[in-house]
C-alpha cells in the first residue's frame, strides 16, 4: 500500500471536518475524493500532505508512519489549484526548485526531461506571469514530477481552466499518472472528473467516506441515496418507498413507450430535452418527476400521454437508513 | 483645473520653508534678514565650507549615518522573522493578534515619556555618549513600526505558495528567504525608507543620549550651533541643506515602494 489514512479525526473548533476517516490508495493507484465543497476533502489531503495536523488518527506513506513528520519530509508532491507557482521564478527554476533545496546532482537534466515530456521546454526562460492558464498548469505538473515523489497529491488542479482545455489535461493527467505509475489522491467536486480519471472513486460527505469503490461499482451500485444523487448526470431517480427504503434506477434504465403494454406505467412528458447524442425526457408521475435517457429518435411532445417501466435487473434498493456508515480499512 | 490650483498651493506651502532654508543657506549674514527679502543675491558658499571644514560636523555625519543604517538593518534582521512568525505559526487562536498588540503598544507612548529611564539605564550601564548605544534605542523604535508594517505584506503573499515550498523541501527559514522575502521586496524597501528617514531626523533622543561631539547626530551637531553668544543661522542652514539630501535622494529612489507601503490593503493589487 502506498497510503494508508487510518480513523483520522480533524475538528476546526466545534465543527468536525473529519470524522474517523479511513483510506488506502495502492501502489500506482489513482484515488479520487469527491464529494461537495465543504466536505472535508481537501482537509483529508491536506492532513495527509502534513499542512493540517490531524486531532488523532495516522497516515502512513510508503510504509513509513509520517503521522508526526513535516511536509517536507513525507516526500510527497502537490498540484495546488492556484498551481501556486513562484512568481519571482522562471519556469525553470520553478520546476527545478525541489531538485536545488535537495541539492539533487544532475537537476538540470531531470528539469529538461519532465519539461519535454510535458511540451514546456520552448517556455521555460518565462515568468508564470507570461505562461497561459495551460502552461502554467504544465508547469506545475513538472514541478510535483519532477523529483519523482513517493505520492501526488492535487488539489483540484483543473478547476481553473476553461471547460476545453479541462478536457485536454485530464487524458494527458491520466496517461501521465499512467506512465509515471505513482500513487495519486486527487480532489475534485466534478463527478465526470472522478469518473474518468480514478481507479477507485472515495465519495465523501460531512467529513466521511460514504463509499469507496472502482467508478463501475459507485456507478452502478451506489451504497447510499447520496452517492446515488451525487454521481452521474442527470442523477438517478429515486423513489422512496413505504418503509423507508427506496427504489433507485439509472436514467438510462428506464423504457418509454408511447403504447401501454402489461406492466408498463402511464405518465405524462413534462419536457424533452434532445442532446445530439442523447434524449433527456422527464416524465411527470403523480409522485414525482422521472427522467429517462433515451437514444436519439423522434422527438416527444409536451403533455403527451406515454408508458415507461424500469429494468427490472437494474433496479437498486436502497436501505432505510440516510446513510451507510463509513468506509473501513480491510482487516 | 481647480485640482491644480490646490495642488500648486499645497506644493507652495510645503516647499516655502525649504525654500527659505536654502536661500539663507547661500546668503551672506548681511542679506540673510534684509528687509524688504532681497530676492535676487550672489549665491555664496561660505557656509558650507565653514560647515565641510569643521570636523565635529563630519564626526556628526558619519554618526548619523551608522545610527539610521545600522538600526534600520537591525530592526529588519529581528522584525521581518518576528512578524513571519506572528503570521504564520500555529498560535493559539486570538494570540498573534494579542503578541502584535503589545508589540505595537510599545509605540503608544509619546517617546519623550521614555527618555528619563532610558537615560538612567544607560548611564548605569555607561552607553551614555555612544553612537552604539543610540543605534540600539532607534533599533528598539523601529521594530514594532517593522513588525506591523512586515506583517501587512507577508498577509499579501498567497499561503499556497509557501505550502508549494514547504511539500518541495523547505524549511521555515528556507521559505522565508527564498519565497517570501523576494516576493515582499516592495515592502521591504518601504519600510526600510520609513526606518532610515526616522533614524536620520531623529532629534530628541540623540540630543539627550549623546552629550559629547563624538557621539552626536547631524541634528544635533546643527542645532548646536546656537551658541551663547551668537546664532549660526546660515551654518545651520547649510547643514540643514546638507543633511536633507540624502533623505531626499533616498525618498526619490523608493518612491513608488513608499506609496504602495501607505496605501497597503487600502487597494488589492
Amino acid at each position: 500500500m502506498s497510503v494508508i489514512v487510518d480513523r483520522i479525526t480533524k475538528t476546526f473548533g466545534p465543527k468536525h471536518v473529519l470524522n474517523a476517516v479511513s483510506l488506502e490508495v495502492g501502489d500506482g493507484e489513482f484515488t479520487v475524493l469527491l464529494g461537495p465543497s465543504g466536505c472535508g476533502k481537501s482537509t483529508l489531503m491536506r492532513v495527509v500532505a502534513g499542512l493540517e495536523t490531524a486531532d488523532s488518527g495516522s497516515v502512513t506513506i510508503a510504509g513509513r508512519d509520517v503521522t508526526k513528520l513535516e511536509p517536507r519530509d513525507r516526500d510527497v508532491a502537490m498540484v495546488f489549484q492556484s498551481y501556486a507557482l513562484y512568481p519571482h521564478m522562471t519556469a525553470e527554476a520553478n520546476i527545478g526548485y525541489p531538485l536545488k533545496i535537495r541539492k539533487t546532482a544532475d537537476a538540470k537534466k531531470m528539469v529538461m526531461d519532465v519539461a519535454e515530456r510535458l511540451g514546456l521546454t520552448r517556455v521555460l526562460q518565462s515568468y508564470p506571469r507570461q505562461l497561459s492558464g495551460g502552461e502554467r498548469q504544465r508547469v506545475a505538473l513538472a514541478r510535483a514530477m519532477v523529483r519523482r515523489p513517493k505520492l501526488f497529491l492535487m488539489d483540484e488542479p483543473l478547476s481553473n481552466l476553461d471547460a476545453q482545455l479541462r478536457a485536454t489535461m485530464r487524458g494527458e493527467l491520466k496517461h501521465l499518472q499512467h506512465e509515471l505509475q505513482t500513487a495519486t489522491l486527487y480532489v475534485t467536486h466534478d463527478q465526470a472528473e472522478a469518473m474518468t480519471l480514478a481507479h477507485r472513486i472515495a465519495v465523501m460527505s460531512q467529513g466521511r467516506i460514504l463509499q469507496y469503490g472502482t467508478p463501475t461499482e459507485i456507478y452502478n451500485l451506489p451504497a447510499s441515496r447520496f452517492v446515488a444523487r451525487f454521481v452521474g448526470s442527470p442523477p438517478m431517480n429515486i423513489l422512496e418507498q413505504a418503509d423507508g427504503t427506496a427504489l433507485a434506477i439509472r436514467p438510462e434504465h428506464v423504457e418509454i413507450s408511447a403504447k401501454p403494454a402489461d406492466g408498463w406505467l402511464a405518465a405524462s412528458v413534462w419536457v424533452c430535452e434532445e442532446l445530439g447524442n442523447e434524449t433527456l425526457v422527464q416524465l411527470k408521475t403523480p409522485a414525482q418527476i422521472i427522467t429517462a435517457r433515451l437514444q436519439p429518435g423522434p422527438g416527444w411532445s409536451f403533455d403527451q400521454p406515454v408508458w415507461f417501466r424500469f429494468r427490472p435487473d437494474r433496479l437498486l434498493t436502497l436501505s432505510a437508513e440516510t446513510q451507510v456508515g463509513p468506509y473501513n480499512l480491510p482487516k | 483645473m481647480r485640482r491644480l490650483v490646490l495642488a500648486l498651493l499645497a506644493a507652495t506651502a510645503g516647499l516655502a520653508p525649504v525654500y527659505w532654508l536654502v536661500t539663507i543657506a547661500l546668503k551672506t549674514e548681511v542679506d540673510q534678514f534684509a528687509q524688504p527679502p532681497q530676492w535676487l543675491f550672489h549665491p555664496t558658499f561660505e557656509h558650507f565650507q565653514a560647515l565641510l571644514g569643521n570636523r565635529s560636523m563630519e564626526q556628526a555625519l558619519w554618526n548619523s549615518v551608522i545610527a539610521a543604517v545600522g538600526s534600520t538593518i537591525c530592526a529588519l534582521a529581528a522584525g521581518v522573522p518576528a512578524a513571519y512568525a506572528l503570521n504564520s505559526l500555529p498560535w493559539p487562536a486570538g494570540w498573534a493578534d494579542r503578541i502584535g498588540f503589545w508589540i505595537l503598544s510599545n509605540r503608544l507612548l509619546p517617546p519623550i515619556v521614555t527618555i528619563v529611564p532610558l537615560f538612567l539605564m544607560l548611564r548605569d550601564l555607561h552607553l551614555l555618549n555612544s553612537i552604539w548605544s543610540l543605534t540600539a534605542v532607534y533599533t528598539a523604535f523601529h521594530l514594532p513600526f517593522v513588525v506591523w508594517m512586515m506583517r501587512g505584506f507577508l498577509a499579501e503573499v498567497p499561503p499556497e505558495i509557501e505550502e508549494a515550498a514547504r511539500l518541495d523541501g523547505a524549511s521555515s527559514w528556507g521559505v522565508l528567504w527564498s519565497i517570501v522575502l523576494p516576493l515582499v521586496r516592495p515592502g521591504l524597501a518601504a519600510t526600510a525608507a520609513f526606518c532610515v528617514i526616522a533614524a536620520w531626523n531623529e532629534f530628541l533622543f540623540a540630543l539627550i543620549l549623546t552629550q559629547t561631539g563624538a557621539a552626536s547626530t547631524l541634528p544635533v551637531g546643527i542645532a548646536s550651533r546656537v551658541t551663547q553668544y551668537e546664532i549660526k543661522w546660515g551654518v545651520m542652514a547649510a547643514g540643514g541643506v546638507l543633511a536633507m539630501l540624502p533623505v531626499l535622494l533616498f525618498a526619490g529612489l523608493t518612491q513608488r515602494y513608499l506609496v504602495r507601503g501607505l496605501s497597503l490593503g487600502a487597494v488589492k493589487g
